[in-house]
């Protein structure tokens, strides 16, 4: 089947959030160096500088409040929308504490009495702020601490920006089996299509040679600059090119010459929105999320991309929605993209669910 | 439409696939096995393994202690099963839940190690592995031949400079922080078992004096539970 050009580069949807002078720039340069188009992304708790001074019982106080807090809990919140339960709420006081307070060995003095201080990166008062927006409204805990542990990496994540998951990991992996086994994959240009805090670019832009490039793209502006902030944290101001644009509008430049191309877009089905987990459906930006009527919008126009960007035996991966995504993916491929691609793989997550769909370009 | 349904163990990718056929696999990290836990013996799981150490898994039961300890990262990883989270709901984007939790079981030996204490499933994973690299030293017996017997490097290695056995070649003294200090241990209770908890007798194989071998027993915690553990089976007074 013939490929049409003009389906792939127009941008495939409008959101209504994306305003028009970011449609008529072809790419955003990647440094933080151009203040007037980039916004400024905010520092994560565990990175600000330790100025405030608080009293170790004054601290104890505010842990007391925090697990009473937690514990009230109970299991409320897994009953309404398969949400967090007490003790992993405690286990993020405890996380959040790490992150705010300077000098750790404080938590192994016992009982955190005194009127000894301890340096803060955050005011006492406003941890009291951020524990209330975590319980009472839902709010992410990795956008209060405004950072993930992804893999090996810490990053930088905040309103507007998708918190990466777990699942999504083992892309990161499956790149870097192709490339341990492909020298030329391994120099080649990569791209992270709605990379959102960068993460899959950044994990893959540390497994290439030094040639090896990635191109990471974005519509919405948050996710570009936040992006943009993960990648001069890792240094890779040089391995990665952030690009702002739909899909793959911005790599126009770039058909048939990619080696690979990896994307975890959104493939949530419209009508699942209202009943995800209020740290997601609330907070969660639902551009990162919403993924048409079957969830398989972005992921069939992907499909289509892919076929026209990528070199003779380019790899692919993408992150579905599940089982009947990824078969319906496979189908799609196989029937309307035949000749494109080949040896498709499904591959499982952690918890067993078939999340994955590789493969490569003829 | 042509779909090949197989279940497999992949040591690691398998790159080589037929055009245009869909291979279902339940096993996407290289690292890791992922069990739908009732359809995969281990003799399956074998058969996947790279023929290096397929060999050491089969023969006798015992044999094969320091076989798993030899192994790397990946190749151990191999043999487990990995269990993180609950498989409630449909995961991925729909879900925020920190439940970094790993838990390994290892196939061969059944032995299983966790950790939880990371934010990062990737560095829980790291720490399960360690531990499961301890447990099974501490678990893994292998027969020894007191007659003939001569102490591995692994186990020279760990032994105080003072050892009159231990030549200048086996570098600084190992100790229980370090990850190599589990072969030596694994090695160590091997000859303690074989001398049936006999502390003086150990020492006399190893060069030491019978207190300086009980320091080196008491310096990790589960070295010294697993040596008193014997030694009670045995109606002996334990090391303190
Ligand atoms: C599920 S998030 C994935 C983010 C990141 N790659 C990750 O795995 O954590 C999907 C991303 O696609 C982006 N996106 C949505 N529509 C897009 C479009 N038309 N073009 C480019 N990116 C888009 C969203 O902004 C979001 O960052």
């Amino acid at each position: 089947m013939k490929l049409s050009l003009s389906s792939v580069y127009r941008p495939y949807r409008f959101p209504t959030l994306i305003n028009s002078s970011a449609l008529g720039r072809p790419f955003c340069s990647p440094a933080l160096s151009s203040p007037s188009t980039i916004l400024k992304p905010q520092v994560p708790l565990f990175l600000r500088p330790p100025i405030n001074s608080t009293k170790l019982c004054d601290l104890k106080k505010w842990h007391d409040w925090a697990k009473g807090v937690a514990t009230s809990i109970g299991s409320a919140f897994v009953h309404s929308d398969n949400g967090p339960d007490s003790s992993l709420l405690c286990r993020e006081i405890k996380w959040l504490m790490e992150d705010a307070v300077e000098d750790h060995s404080v938590f192994s003095h016992v009982g955190l009495e005194g009127d000894e201080c301890v340096k803060m990166r955050v005011d006492i008062e406003e941890l009291y702020c951020l524990w209330k927006q975590r319980v009472q409204e839902r709010r992410p805990f990795q956008y209060i601490v405004g950072c993930e542990h992804w893999r090996d990496l810490v990053l930088s994540v905040q309103e507007g920006v998708l918190i990466p998951r777990p699942e999504t990991e083992l892309i990161v992996d499956f790149v870097c089996d192709v490339v341990s086994k492909n020298e030329d994959l391994k120099r080649g240009v990569w791209a992270d299509l709605g990379t959102g805090s960068g993460a899959l670019a950044i994990g893959i832009g540390r497994v290439l040679e030094s040639e090896g490039r990635v191109i990471a793209t974005d519509l919405s502006h948050v996710a570009v600059s936040v992006a943009a902030y993960n990648v001069k944290r890792y240094c890779l101001q040089d391995k990665i090119e952030l690009r702002e644009g739909s899909w793959f509008e911005p790599l126009r430049d770039m058909e048939g010459k990619l080696a690979g191309l990896v994307s975890n877009p959104p493939y949530i089905p419209s009508k699942d929105i209202s009943g995800l987990q209020a740290e997601v459906g609330r907070h969660e930006p639902r551009v990162a999320l919403d993924g048409g009527i079957d969830g398989m919008d972005a992921l069939l126009h992907l499909c289509d991309g892919a076929a026209l960007m990528l070199k003779p035996g380019g790899f692919f991966a993408f992150e579905t929605n599940g089982e009947q995504q990824c078969r319906a993916l496979v189908d799609y491929m196989e029937n309307n993209r035949s000749g494109s691609f080949c040896n498709f793989e499904i591959l499982a997550d952690f918890a067993g669910i078939q999340r994955f769909v590789i493969g490569f370009h003829q | 439409m042509s779909m090949a349904h197989r279940t497999l163990f992949k040591p690691t990718f398998l790159l080589t696939l037929t055009h245009n056929k869909t291979f279902i696999s339940h096993n996407p990290f290289r690292h890791s096995i992922i069990l739908p836990s009732t359809t995969i013996t281990l003799n399956t799981h074998l058969r996947w393994c790279s023929s290096n150490y397929t060999t050491t898994i089969d023969d006798g039961s015992t044999a094969k202690a320091k076989g798993y300890l030899g192994l790397t990262d990946e190749e151990l990883m191999r043999q487990c099963e990995l269990g993180t989270f609950k498989t409630s709901g449909p995961g991925g984007q729909h879900r925020n839940k920190r439940e970094s939790a790993v838990r390994l079981k290892h196939l061969p030996t059944g032995i299983i190690a966790q950790a939880s204490e990371d934010r990062s499933q990737h560095k829980n994973r790291a720490s399960a592995l360690n531990r499961l690299r301890s447990l099974i030293a501490l678990k893994v017996r292998k027969p020894v031949d007191l007659d003939s017997y001569s102490p591995p490097l692994e186990l020279l290695q760990i032994l105080p400079p003072k050892s009159s056995i231990r030549g200048s070649d086996c570098g600084p003294q190992i100790g229980p922080n370090n990850p190599k200090f589990a072969l030596g241990m694994q090695a160590l209770l091997d000859l303690i078992f074989a001398a049936e908890g006999s502390v003086s007798e150990v020492a006399k194989y190893l060069g030491l004096s019978t207190g300086a071998l009980s320091r080196l027993i008491l310096s990790d915690d589960s070295l010294r539970m697993e040596v008193n553990n014997l030694r009670a089976s045995k109606g002996m007074k334990p090391l303190k």
